[in-house]
């Protein structure tokens, strides 16, 4: 206990010295948690908006399709599947679709595009379509009317109401099969490529538009733990992955995504190490200065019987000791600036992330940003006191006394 | 014969060539247990360097040296610290004490070191304080001490190990004549009821007067050494 209170009161020798360093130290914590809260957040976003916005958290789809969305690639009879996913404790809910590629026509101009079938309820719990309608109104079931991107609207200049044709290609035969369509909402996602080339009709008129009978190409789910979407050994996966049947993830379909998340953190990382490696060298300074400060007294110290490794300890002690001030009050500010943060966003404007538009930052809080951030700098401020502690070790006290005996 | 120090044929050079420097030259001394000695001599004498060689602090040229009976040329570093924590007091002239610490603490420091248990230790720090007049001052820290206070807790913390001999340089040096003398008079008080062995670095006359043998250095050899 004497050997703490020494250690303490080592420390406070100086206190405008101990402060500053406890400063850096902490000052260097807030910025990562910071960091790493607004990363989260960020990658909360991004993948909340990739896959709450239309793909949903995982699908399931015939072998081959999702690579060329080739058509003829259907699952013919989805019922089996969809009674595996209604049994499923750890699915929310899913909707089965039909995509089909056609030419729009209306009568000012034409375009090519991806026509979904959707069942207007299912989809409701799956993707953000409803929500995204910004004239006209939602699916109702009627068999003629559609949902077209805002960006789609504005190339064949038509609004709720106007006539367009689709025309797409029959699966089984190939030939061109042709409906006439009422627009009935205009939808604007913010992700340019859906807003541009995307149309929403009911299933049932898109299975019969390309003469499937029950047939479906994808059907969509959504986790009651967003998490579970990327546990390949959940049973979804296990059960749906059989024969021509195939279960992804949605990393496995927005591979930039994944990519994207993880670069940014490897960012955190390289953040986290410059921070640290400040830090670093701060403390290891700060306790420099100390034992050179305390040089005739340590060597008195090791003359009246202390060994190498017991001063050795005292240095890293007082080290340990300025790291836990330095966490304790890194920690505070950085949980609070993070939660104030999480709260209000940081207002960075509207900006395109890899196709994905964002509105600001709302930082995330996550319990390892108090937790094992602290601990890294402990063990970090551990492992810059060894260098210090060693010279400290090593003092010769006949060299550090000369002054006196 | 039970000496507490014996020396034998010790030299102490430093640098080397034609610069090379004797501090002491072929110094062989005997000092029993319970003795009061005072090692004088002008300054470059060589004193210096005998106390720091007697206390383990520095190596000898050549020659050898032992204390209570154990040759210090054959001890590891750490045996060496072990060595100088139970058989050696330090008394500096500066007091060197831990300022950070009480008085109270400074003497325990050591004490912790050796692994004594606190209550023993705390036990041992009430009766050193007695014997060094320092009652009730334990609490405080060196800077709210004066330095004939200072210089008393030095010698408490010195004797709380109960050392086989205690080494004291120049302890008097920084103090003023009256202050001097009754720290001198706590000190022959220790060697002569407790029995303790106290070897002085010195230039003062109280300490001359005092102790009961003087060993006179000069050029790094022994001049004289006179038993009274």
């Amino acid at each position: 206990m004497l050997i703490v209170k020494l250690a303490w009161r080592n420390l406070f020798r100086n206190t405008r010295r101990t402060l500053l360093t406890v400063m850096l130290v902490s000052f260097s914590l807030v910025s990562l948690i910071l960091t790493d809260g607004m990363v989260k957040g960020m990658q909360e976003k991004l993948v909340g908006s990739v896959t709450q916005t239309l793909t949903g958290e995982a699908q399931i789809h015939k072998k081959g399709f999702w690579e060329e969305l080739d058509e003829k690639k259907f699952i013919d009879d989805p019922a089996p599947i969809i009674n595996e996913i209604l049994l499923n404790e750890d699915i929310q809910t899913f909707a089965p679709r039909v995509i089909v590629g056609g030419m729009i026509a209306s009568p000012y101009n034409i375009t090519g595009g991806l026509i979904y079938g959707v069942d207007a309820d299912r989809e409701l719990g799956i993707s953000k379509l409803k929500k995204a309608i910004i004239e006209g109104a939602y699916l109702s079931g009627s068999p003629r009317e559609i949902l077209i991107g805002k960006s789609m609207s504005d190339i064949l200049e038509v609004s709720p109401g106007d006539r367009i044709v689709i025309s797409a290609a029959e699966v089984e035969n190939g030939e061109i099969s042709q409906e006439l369509f009422r627009v009935s909402g205009i939808f604007e996602f913010g992700l340019a490529e859906l807003d541009n080339s995307l149309g929403f009709i009911n299933l049932k008129v898109a299975q019969s538009l390309i003469g499937l009978d029950k047939g479906i190409h994808q059907i969509v789910v959504r986790f009651n733990n967003p998490e579970n979407a990327l546990d390949l050994d959940n049973s979804f996966y296990q059960d749906s992955n059989k024969g021509d049947i195939e279960a992804l993830s949605w990393i496995d379909y927005n591979p930039s995504i994944a990519s994207l998340i993880g670069m940014s953190n490897y960012a955190t990382v390289i953040i986290g190490v410059t921070l640290f490696l400040v830090a670093t060298f701060g403390v290891i300074n700060s306790l420099f200065m100390s034992i050179y400060e305390r040089l005739y007294e340590l060597g008195v110290a090791k003359a009246i019987g202390t060994s190498g490794p017991e001063l050795m300890s005292l240095v890293i002690l007082e080290a340990v000791l300025l790291g836990i001030i330095s966490c304790i009050l890194g920690c505070v500010l950085g949980y609070f600036a993070n939660s104030w943060f999480a709260i209000h966003g940081i207002p960075f404007g509207t900006y395109d992330f890899s196709g994905v538009i964002l509105q600001g930052i709302h930082t995330k809080v996550a319990l390892e940003q108090v937790t094992l951030l602290p601990l890294c700098v402990i063990i970090l401020v551990l492992l810059s006191a060894i260098y210090p502690a060693i010279f400290a070790a090593r003092i010769m006290p006949v060299e550090s006394m000369r002054r006196s005996l | 014969m039970n000496y507490v120090i014996e020396t034998q044929h010790v030299h102490r050079f430093f640098g080397e060539g034609e610069v090379r420097v004797s501090a002491l030259n072929d110094v062989s001394i005997r000092i029993e247990r319970g003795e009061f000695s005072a090692i004088i001599g002008p300054s470059g004498s060589g004193k210096t360097t005998f106390l720091q060689l007697v206390g383990g602090l520095d190596n000898p040229t050549s020659g050898r040296i032992w204390l209570s009976g154990a040759n210090i040329a054959e001890m590891t570093g750490r045996e060496l610290s072990d060595f100088r924590r139970d058989h050696i007091g330090f008394i500096f002239q500066s007091y060197n004490l831990i300022p950070v610490l009480s008085a109270e603490e400074n003497i325990e420091y050591v004490m912790l070191l050796q692994g004594v248990s606190v209550n023993k230790r705390h036990k041992r720090v009430r009766e050193v304080l007695s014997l060094v007049g320092l009652e009730g001052l334990g609490d405080r820290r060196p800077a709210q001490l004066s330095g004939g206070q200072q210089q008393r807790v030095a010698v408490a913390r010195a004797m709380a190990s109960s050392p086989d001999i205690i080494l004291a340089d120049e302890p008097t040096a920084n103090l003023d004549s009256a202050t001097g003398a009754a720290l001198l008079d706590v000190m022959r008080e220790l060697n002569e009821d407790q029995g303790m062995t106290f070897v002085f670095s010195t230039h003062d006359q109280k300490i001359m007067d005092r102790a009961n043998r003087l060993i006179h250095l000069h050029d790094g050899k022994v001049e004289q050494d006179e038993t009274k």
